[in-house]
């Protein structure tokens, strides 16, 4: 099967696939907000410390809760069918809004993180295979097992203690020094500090979760039989290591990752909580307990999309990877 | 059972018995399981009751060898009953990840056709969904109870399994033994639960194991927020309550998050363990 | 119950500087360098944390907390208030009350532009008063007996009132009721009109950006009505939703100032500890707390006086204060907060902390002790906004437990709380915090006016309190222009509810305001924060 062959095949199977799920999805999660105790008005009026009937029954005007269930539920769906998310009744500005200013921060931070986790766990993983049963192998198994089982917030917290309040090396939240800007290069300097905390907190659990499955796959596929024979045939262990064996153990590693992304996501809501991220994963805490469903469904699609996508890129990268495996 | 079978097992059981990381793990989690079934021996009365100074050191108070919370809380005695929690909330959350996700994977690998197709589907809607942030709605459905907490945490995490046991239900259903089984009018039910689960299990317990650690990690994430059981001394309820003095006592959050450290490692220690021993290939799934 | 509130505005102006040094209070190390300091420096970044982010940037339609926070610094009110609530010149320079309470007179500061260059005339003041009549989550009952507002010229505003409310002139700070661009607002929908997210109004700092789930940027405005004032360039609005992460916010210089105790209050202590951070607990009297455990009095068990008596000598104060607030708080047993010196009684509890007492009680209610030595068993719920609710709660679970009476603490989030306990009222009794706001008129008359009991309005009288006897006091303090009868009034209400126990009055949380210490004159007025902060600044 070519390449184009399996492209094709996969988009269209994402097209397919991608509006009964999302449709779902949107159900799903409308119905099961339904189910949440108190409405948008309940909490504003709570967070205002005061509120009369008149005022409590115009928020849910606007807000179009007073319709019976199933038509809210159709109008949403009509709504998204034409591209639009609808709006916030919290905020009164449009749910679209709200997730784009949000969007490139959370891109940047689960990208970063996912980047983070895949190096370094692979990286670690080759090494502990490669020196299986060794020293090496025995100290990186010993603090990927440590990464493995600890919460990643709680990695986050003892970084902010140690590199920012001790060591003052890297600030402690936020995702930029506001109030300036920086052109060019500048941006970069001036971001990057700001991401390295979070993005290890985050990445911590994953590093661990590839570096294992990395060392399982690649000693499995150094046993194999094409690796003793490209070793036989006078290949030197390195290339072998890489080139064929690594190659292939990267299939079991970026499927998970893949399955990651939903999970990156959801750890990112403790992560960015922590470091003030202005990120989706805080966006969609605070729709839930604001009980602003518009704007936790807007979320909720979104990042299911992008889970979706991310599942066809990792076929397609599979495909190039080792043409011979077959789509699942 | 055929002799078969019996005789795997015992062989499974001295291999087991000889891996390192096995017997090292289960040695810990028995400690720790330990501690949690005497917890009401060891530190009878409510391990919520403020019984002395608060913050005081591990060390500083013999009565209180591990010290004492900003509330003047033993910390052992929290300690000891929050492995109680933590535990019965992984195995409890796992149990229900486990029951949904295996037969909902069994159903579909074994019947194939537009059953799978609709349970594929379900998973994958599942599996689409942030988990946290699925757990997290759940949670504000009902009251953060303990019982609410284990169920959102085993709804959320049901389609790893599901995929686990559709893939080996698909690959055991065209095996020779089942054929067999088949061949000779066995009932769907019965090659279920006679032919198929059995050889399909190694992957799926060290799936639990994997499971369970999660089950807990997650919990300490959901009482980080503030959306723990407010009765029940958890480790994770535990951080979250020390977390504001981290820096001044961080013993607070330094015990139990080492207690979370290690048992969840242990956990890990043995399903890595198992699962060279059960399965020598190694899973890579 | 609403621990939000406030509203308001800075300093007196022009006041002798000995007056303002006397005002200033708080720690003496920020008074020993003022008095060296001649002149307030121009120039420099202030960046305040919030612990959550508005939800709208002018407290016209919305009145949650971290609006309140902002709103002042673009959008002014008519009035100022010193630490004493005494109304202070703002937009208006005079102001008179007629004796029988029914007309206010304001005459209006000359040359105060809008930020789009507009003039700021009577007719803004009129349109303003009477749309937040409206859509104000307190307009409605803050203006209810405002009838007409009188523009003869544009300098003037007269309001007309059907009935008095004495109330109304501490109503008039910037952030609880701010006077709005009339042709900005005008023929548009209050709630979604683009001003509330990108402000135009007559005050200190000009809007510059709103990044979402990060940050607010304000600018001086340099043609203030108040030159040289502000002196600050940039005002900078952070949200941080992390306590700890806030504490480490303030550590590391990142942030210079949060009020209303914008770290975990455990916290508290050791931050005091740190070289750079000062503390100041002036400049909140716009809206003192009260914390208070709320009794469902349709219960089984809460119906029962005795039962409610007992649980009150199961109370100590002192320990809760020194416990779940870490000091922080002033044991307080009734609903009027110590802070609002003219209407707080201070009589102790007549159930003063007493555990046999509370036993004694419990056996002549017939509730004897069972199985386990548990009479019987609540669940107990807690308003999840405050900070001390969770250790409260505990401390409340292992002391009741003591004389018997089992409790199970259920937590919620915000959404469910009020729908548990105000619309649904299946609780039987849960601890909240009430602001007293600016007036008990405003934030205390309503959980204990029967005609308040209304399903589904939070801060309602959730207890189901009904006393005719204390309906008549509140409703003719509401209406009194005597000073000193109206405080009379007041007295005898708390006299009666401190004996029937409808709730418990707990403690009165003491606001910590802290700031850098390179950050000045922050805090002169009685909302001091939420004020315009026209007159802060900060050294190089």
């Amino acid at each position: 099967m070519s390449v184009a062959y399996r492209t094709g095949k996969a988009l269209r199977r994402t097209v397919v696939q991608a509006v009964p799920t999302i449709f779902g999805i949107i159900v799903l999660c409308f119905l099961l907000l339904q189910l949440m105790p108190g409405d948008v008005a309940d909490v504003l009026a709570a967070e205002s410390g005061s509120a009369t009937k008149e005022t409590l029954a115009a928020i849910r005007g606007r807000a179009g809760l007073d319709d019976p269930i199933l038509t809210q539920l159709g109008r949403y769906l009509w709504h998204v069918a034409q591209f639009d998310l609808g709006s916030s009744t919290r905020f009164g500005t449009p749910v679209s809004h709200l997730i784009l200013e949000r969007l490139p921060n959370t891109l940047v931070l689960m990208l970063t993180a996912l980047g983070l986790a895949l190096g370094l766990g692979i990286a670690a993983g080759s090494v502990m295979a490669i020196y299986a049963g060794r020293w090496p192998d025995r100290v990186l198994q010993v603090v990927v097992l440590f990464f493995y089982s600890t919460p990643g917030f709680w990695v986050g917290l003892m970084a902010i203690v140690l590199f920012s309040v001790q060591l003052g090396w890297l600030p402690s939240g936020g995702s930029m020094t506001i109030g300036t800007t920086p052109t060019g290069l500048g941006v970069l300097r001036d971001r990057v500090p700001y991401l390295v905390l979070p993005a290890f907190a985050m990445a911590s659990f994953f590093i661990a979760v590839y570096a294992r499955l990395t060392r399982a796959a690649l000693l499995e596929v150094l046993r194999q039989d094409y690796i003793r024979t490209a070793v036989a045939k006078g290949l030197s262990p390195f290339v072998v290591q890489t080139r064929h064996a690594l190659r292939n153990a990267l299939i079991p590693v970026t499927t998970v990752a893949g399955m990651h992304l939903g999970n990156l996501l959801g750890g990112a809501v403790v992560v960015e909580t922590v470091f003030s991220w202005p990120g989706m994963g805080r966006l969609a805490l605070e729709a839930v307990t604001g009980r602003d469903f518009n704007v936790l469904l807007g979320v909720l699609l979104l990042s299911s999309m992008l889970v979706i996508v991310t599942n066809v890129a990792v076929d397609l990268l599979h495909a190039w990877i080792d043409p011979r495996t077959e789509a699942p | 059972m055929e002799p078969d079978s019996f005789w795997q097992r015992h062989r499974v059981l001295r291999s087991v018995l000889r891996n390192l990381s096995f017997v090292a793990g289960m040695g810990i989690l028995g400690v720790v399981a330990l501690v949690a079934i005497a917890a009401p021996w060891l530190f009878p009365g409510d391990p919520l009751d403020m019984v002395a100074m608060p913050t005081l050191w591990p060390g500083e108070d013999p009565a209180f060898p591990l010290g004492t919370d900003s509330l003047g809380r033993d910390m052992a005695a929290g300690l000891a009953h929050g492995a109680r929690v933590s535990l019965l909330m992984g195995i409890s959350a796992a149990a229900i990840g486990l029951m949904i996700g295996t037969a909902v994977g069994a159903l579909a690998g074994y019947c194939g056709g537009w059953v799978d197709n609709l349970l594929v589907r379900i998973t994958e809607l599942f599996q689409t969904v942030p988990t946290f942030l699925l757990v997290i709605v759940l949670v504000s459905i009902r009251e953060p109870s303990a019982p609410a907490i284990a169920l959102a945490i085993g709804v959320a995490s049901w389609p790893t399994v599901a995929r686990l046991v559709r893939a080996q239900f698909r690959s055991l259903r065209s095996a020779d033994f089942v054929a067999a089984a088949l061949v000779s009018g066995a009932r769907p039910s019965r090659i279920i639960v006679r032919h198929i689960l059995p050889n399909a299990l190694p992957p799926i317990v060290v799936t639990t194991s994997v499971m369970v650690a999660n089950a807990i990690l997650t919990e300490a994430g959901l009482s980080f927020l503030n959306l723990g059981d407010p009765n029940l001394v958890s480790w994770g309820s535990m951080i979250g309550d020390g977390r504001q003095l981290l820096r001044t006592a961080w013993y607070l959050t330094a015990l139990p998050g080492a207690a979370i450290a290690l048992t969840v490692m242990s956990i890990n220690l043995a399903g890595d363990g198992l699962n060279d021993v059960l399965n020598p290939r190694s899973g890579s799934q | 119950m609403g621990i939000i509130h406030d509203a308001g505005r800075n300093a007196p102006i022009g006041l002798p500087v000995t007056r303002r040094l006397a005002l200033l209070g708080g720690s003496a190390l920020a008074l020993a360098p003022r008095g060296l300091r001649a002149e307030p420096r121009h120039g420099g970044t202030l960046t305040i944390a919030l612990s959550s982010e508005p939800t709208a940037l002018v407290a016209a339609t919305t009145v949650v907390t971290p609006t309140l926070s902002v709103s002042g610094k673009v959008t002014e009110g008519l009035l100022r208030y010193d630490f004493d609530l005494n109304p202070q010149p703002e937009l208006a320079t005079e102001w008179s009350v007629s004796p029988d309470g029914l007309r206010y007179a304001f005459r209006l500061r000359p040359g105060v532009k809008w930020h789009d260059g507009r003039d700021f005339t009577s007719a803004d003041v009129a349109f303003s008063l009477l749309l937040l009549k409206q859509v104000h989550p307190r307009g409605r009952s803050t203006f209810a007996n405002l009838t007409e507002v009188l523009t003869p010229d544009p300098l003037t505003a007269e309001l007309r009132l059907a009935k008095p409310a004495p109330y109304l002139i501490k109503a008039l700070a910037g952030a609880e009721t701010p006077i709005l661009p009339k042709h900005i607002y005008e023929g548009t929908d209050p709630t979604s009109n683009p001003n509330n997210a990108a402000p135009i109004g007559t005050g200190p700092f000009v809007f510059k950006e709103w990044v979402r789930g990060s940050h607010v940027i304000y600018e001086r405005n340099p043609n203030y009505w108040d030159s040289p004032k502000p002196y600050l360039d940039q005002l900078i609005i952070r949200f941080i939703p992390d306590a700890a992460a806030r504490s480490a916010a303030f550590e590391t210089g990142q942030v210079d100032l949060g009020y209303r105790t914008p770290v975990g209050l455990a916290d508290v202590e050791r931050l005091r500890r740190h070289p750079d951070l000062r503390f100041e607990t002036k400049g909140n009297s716009y809206s003192f707390n009260v914390t208070k455990l709320e009794f469902n009095l349709d219960n089984e068990y809460f119906r029962h006086l005795k039962v409610r008596q007992a649980v009150a000598h199961a109370i100590d104060r002192e320990l809760i204060a020194r416990v779940a607030f870490f000091g922080n708080a002033e044991p307080c047993a009734s609903p009027i907060a110590p802070g609002l010196r003219e209407f707080h009684d201070p009589t102790p509890s007549p159930y003063p902390f007493d555990l046999a007492a509370a036993e004694r009680l419990l056996d002549e209610a017939g509730l004897r002790r069972g199985a386990n030595r548990t009479r019987f068993r609540v669940p107990l719920d807690f308003n999840p906004v405050l900070d001390e609710a969770r250790r409260l709660c505990d401390i409340l679970r292992a002391t009741l437990g003591r004389i018997g009476i089992a409790v199970d603490i259920r937590a919620q989030d915000t959404g469910s709380f009020v729908k548990r306990v105000y619309t649904e009222r299946d609780f039987a009794f849960t601890t909240n915090g009430l602001s007293n706001l600016f007036d008990p008129t405003v934030g205390v008359q309503r959980t204990y006016w029967s005609k308040n009991f209304i399903r589904g309005v939070p801060f309602s009288n959730c207890t189901h309190y009904a006393n005719p006897e204390v309906d008549r006091l509140l409703e003719e303090a509401a209406v009194e222009n005597d000073r000193a009868r109206r405080a009379a009034l007041f007295r005898e209400f708390q006299r009666i509810v401190a004996v029937e126990v409808p709730d418990i009055n707990i403690a009165s949380p003491a606001f910590l305001t802290i700031h850098n210490k390179r950050v000045h004159d922050h805090s002169l007025t009685a909302n001091g924060i939420e004020a315009s902060l026209a007159d802060a600044y900060v050294d190089a």
